[in-house]
């Protein structure tokens, strides 16, 4: 999805410029003398530094929260085989630097009125939540931060290519379902039944043909526990949480499959054979505590039953 | 099935269904709630149905999977009829003498009767066994009667009576003022009286409305609705319809769990055969009202049985619950006018319609009518599902119906409401159970969840346990919510492992009052409750915790230690051969030593030692 962003903003990139060759046909009163190009990848830094240094004030607007784009990324670039940031890096920094360019990172254009010589633009710019202008790039908050957020969605993995089949499934649910936002849920609920998580290259695919941001279902997939982004084992083990198994023990229980099975709760084992989870009461309160695994329920689960329970699968 | 096409026909088709049952006949009714099938359900049917097939008895005796009978606690559950013997914990070696009984060919099974923990006597029927005979079951009483799966079985016992009766004879006002009429109040937890809930939804202009049923049980410890759904898909659909009619709806949505697999699959069987037949659809019953229902599946996230986060997922979003200054009857469900209620509501809806207000009115308590159904489970003796009569008292519920809690245990509390209830001590339980008087303790009716706890449960713990839960269930909008809970729970956890420190309990209060205060949602504004009512009723478990450092009930691991009595051990080796850790040592039939070192307080030889060798202080 990132991959396609930056695309569609090299594209946009290159129709900044197309609109600065306009406006030279036009009377000379019309004309500002600013140019606004949208994506700060590598065809949006070189069109800013060409009409910069040929005089225009230039205004780049971009997504992320840098310039650089794909071409950063990369380690060499074709044909030539030249090493990529050689290139860039001093694009980047004179585009920086530059007395004629205003940078405007984490931006986005949501509004673009007048005619090819006199644009208005109307820009939505992010909160960085660092002052720019008191920052020094020190790095020292970034160190001292108490937590990490690893991208959920890595851009520079390779992603495997959607089977037909399963592109084939995905569009059927889409078909059953329909393509509104309504549809997300059920569609989600019927990969992860189906794959035991949400693969990444599945979610792309959905995301694309509901419509919807990739963020978006991020979000809706982190904020229900029944979605997993993770592989999971071939047999899930949930043990109930609820009030009564918890005063029943199962708090003893969870301890014991802990030890057994070397994971944690959340955790799958290294053969991939079973997950562990808690569950928010699976309603069978009255057999607490309760464990079930796959479609089978345990009911009145002992510490010293967990064991000869596990052998069945 | 055949198309009905006006009320008449219906009733046409319902003589016929009853004139086709021969009352008399034999039929043996095996629960098919879901506890009833985790303990073997399944294969008693097959094996039944076998024994029936085996001996040729096919056009004498019935079975039926039925709905939840109530009586978990003794399942897999077995009613024959019309003798009504009730047997229970069946297994499948009993099939033979079951069918051999229904048939009359042979006599009452002395062993699978059902015996009172208390005073030892057999029950043979249902009505005589005390945990049925203090009940009144008005929404689960046609559990036990009817194969959820069959539309004929509802329409039998007079199912879809009570929506015709509205459809033909009573105009929208009229359904709306009666269910006001009946006092009837959201069974959900909040208590909210429908019928106003309603009349504000019927006098919003606009041609889409939506009823909405909320089956999002969440509340750990509670599985009435799931019983409900699963016994008697079509009390809940009929209710929605009825309520559909009132406010002027056409469509509805059932958001469930998707914990309950079972309860979806009956559901969509549910409503499969209202359309076949004609009940829902266009043109209903010959007349202009038309009325459909999906089913949306929730994805595990608490705060979904939140109103207005249960609409926000059923439009695909994310759950978060949003400021309720516009009423749902306003702008609900894709902003427009809404009636949410939850499924047991829903399901007392054809019973005030078919009996009338009155007559509901007359059950219950000045401010709290009808019945409540509740899930009686924790350390008590009886525990499954009890429908009583609201103004019955705590203790009658628990001592009466429940059978108290286990020998040689004492009762310390029962806690209701679920995350957002409370512990109700054991000296409170002449309290009635009413929507009112429960708040007043500190708690609250909730869902209905009602745990027994006896004097293994440890207080402190209980508090961190639901704390724990509201933690991690947070959505997280509010941040009073979001970060407050998270410091309770470290204040509670640093108190449960015996780090406890002087001031904690006032800093747990100061951090109650303002999540309570500042919370957007009720998850928020109630997550308090379980920790301030066990402040109230428990201070003194606090107080040991942090200041003597002392678990008295003997859960909190950090702060007990296990020894071996050498006097009473016998060297049995159990306790040794149960010890993951090999922190016992010792030879058979000497006493065995246990290294404090090594242990994890896992409590594992504590458990199986038969002659309180293992000692915990």
């Amino acid at each position: 999805m990132q991959a396609d962003v930056t695309n569609e903003c090299q594209c946009s990139a290159a129709t900044g410029a197309v609109l600065a060759g306009e406006c030279q046909g036009t009377a000379a009163t019309d004309v500002t003398g600013a140019v606004l190009v949208l994506g700060g990848g590598i065809a949006g830094i070189q069109a800013s530094l060409d009409l910069a240094n040929s005089g225009q004030k230039v205004y780049l607007v971009e997504r992320s929260p840098a310039i650089g784009g794909n071409m950063a990324r990369l380690d060499k670039t074709f044909p030539t085989n030249d090493c990529s940031m050689c290139i860039l890096s001093p694009k980047v920094v004179e585009c920086g630097r530059h007395l004629n360019v205003d940078l405007i990172t984490l931006g986005e254009v949501t509004e673009l009125t007048g005619k090819a010589g006199k644009f208005t633009a109307r820009v939505r710019k992010r909160a960085r939540y660092v002052d720019q202008d008191a920052c020094t790039g020190c790095g020292a908050c970034l160190e001292s931060c108490p937590t990490q957020c690893q991208p959920r969605f890595d851009t520079q993995r390779d992603l495997p290519v959607l089977s037909a089949e399963h592109t084939a499934l995905l569009d059927g649910l889409v078909e059953t379902h329909g393509h509104s936002q309504a549809a997300l849920l059920p569609i989600l609920q019927e990969i992860n039944e189906i794959c035991r998580y949400l693969p990444q290259e599945m979610v792309i695919h959905v995301a694309d043909r509901l419509d919807v941001p990739v963020s978006e279902i991020y979000r809706i997939g982190t904020f229900y526990t029944a979605f997993s982004f993770e592989p999971r084992g071939e047999h899930t083990i949930s043990v109930c949480t609820g009030t009564a198994c918890h005063i029943k023990g199962a708090p003893k229980l969870i301890a014991e499959l802990n030890r057994e099975l070397g994971i944690g709760v959340g955790g799958t084992t290294e053969d991939g054979r079973f997950t562990l989870e808690g569950v928010r009461c699976l309603g069978c309160c009255a057999l607490a505590p309760v464990v079930k695994i796959g479609g089978r329920i345990y009911g009145g689960v002992k510490v010293r039953e967990i064991a000869k329970i596990l052998k069945d699968y | 099935m055949k198309r009905v096409l006006s009320t008449q026909e219906l009733e046409q088709l319902r003589s016929s269904i009853c004139s086709e049952r021969d009352v008399s006949r034999p039929c043996i009714a095996v629960c098919g709630g879901s506890g009833c099938l985790a303990t073997g359900g399944h294969g008693v049917v097959e094996a039944l149905r076998d024994e029936i097939t085996a001996t040729g008895l096919a056009d004498r005796v019935d079975l039926r999977l039925t709905g939840c009978h109530g009586l978990c606690e003794c399942g897999p559950l077995v009613v024959l009829y019309p003798s009504k013997v009730f047997y229970q914990r069946v297994q499948t070696e009993d099939a033979q003498a079951i069918v051999a009984n229904a048939t009359g060919d042979s006599d009452t099974i002395e062993r699978l009767l059902y015996v009172d923990p208390n005073s030892g006597e057999r029950s043979v029927s249902e009505d005589e066994i005390p945990f049925y005979r203090r009940q009144q079951r008005l929404v689960f009483g046609n559990n036990g009667l009817i194969d959820p799966t069959r539309i004929e079985d509802y329409l039998a016992i007079g199912g879809y009576s009570a929506f015709t009766k509205a459809l033909s004879g009573m105009s929208p006002q009229d359904v709306v003022s009666e269910v006001t009429d009946a006092g009837l109040r959201g069974r959900g937890g909040g208590g909210f009286p429908t019928g106003w809930k309603w009349e504000a939804a019927q006098e919003e202009e606009g041609d889409v409305k939506y009823v909405i049923c909320n089956a999002d049980e969440g509340d750990p410890g509670a599985y009435m609705d799931r019983s409900l759904m699963e016994g008697n898909p079509h009390s809940v659909l009929e209710g929605m319809m009825i309520g559909a009619y009132a406010i002027g709806a056409s469509e509805g949505y059932v958001y469930i769990r998707t914990e309950y697999p079972l309860a979806v699959e009956r559901l969509e069987i549910a409503i499969e055969q209202a359309r076949e037949i004609g009940l829902m659809g266009e043109g209903i019953l010959g007349t202009d009202f038309a009325f459909d229902v999906h089913i949306s599946q929730g994805s595990g996230a608490f705060v979904c049985g939140e109103s207005s986060a249960l609409i926000a997922s059923i439009e695909g979003k994310p759950g978060e619950p949003r400021a309720k200054h516009v009423h749902m009857s306003e702008s609900g469900l894709w902003g427009k006018p809404t009636t949410l209620n939850n499924v047991e509501t829903w399901a007392n809806v054809p019973v005030i319609i078919g009996k009338g207000a009155e007559w509901f009115a007359a059950i219950g308590t000045e401010k709290s009518k009808g019945t409540k159904v509740f899930s009686l489970v924790g350390n008590v003796k009886n525990s499954g599902l009890v429908e009583v009569p609201m103004g019955i008292t705590l203790g009658e519920i628990v001592n009466e119906i429940g059978g108290g809690v286990p020998e040689g245990h004492e009762l310390k509390a029962v806690q209701t409401g679920g995350p957002s209830g409370g512990c109700i001590p054991a000296d409170l339980m002449h309290l009635t159970v009413d929507f009112d008087s429960l708040t007043e303790a500190g708690s609250m009716m909730g869902s209905g969840g009602m745990i027994v706890m006896d004097d293994t449960a440890c207080m402190v713990d209980v508090a961190r346990y639901f704390v724990e839960f509201l933690v991690e269930e947070s959505c997280g909008k509010c941040s009073s919510c979001r970060e407050g809970l998270r410091h309770m729970y470290a204040v509670l956890s640093r108190i449960c492992l015996g780090e406890g420190r002087a001031g904690d309990i006032e800093l747990l209060e100061d951090l109650c009052e303002v999540i309570g205060s500042a919370s957007l949602c009720g998850l928020g504004t109630s997550a308090p409750n379980p920790v301030l009512s066990t402040l109230r009723y428990f201070r003194d478990e606090y107080e040991a915790h942090i200041e003597r450092k002392q678990c008295p009930a003997k859960v909190c691991r950090s702060l007990l230690t296990y020894t071996i009595d050498p006097e009473a051990c016998v060297g049995c080796t159990a306790c040794r051969k149960a010890c993951s850790v090999e922190a016992i040592t010792g030879e058979r039939k000497e006493a065995h030593a246990l290294d404090a070192e090594l242990c994890i307080q896992c409590g594992q030889c504590f458990e199986v030692c038969r002659f309180d060798a293992v000692k915990v202080s």
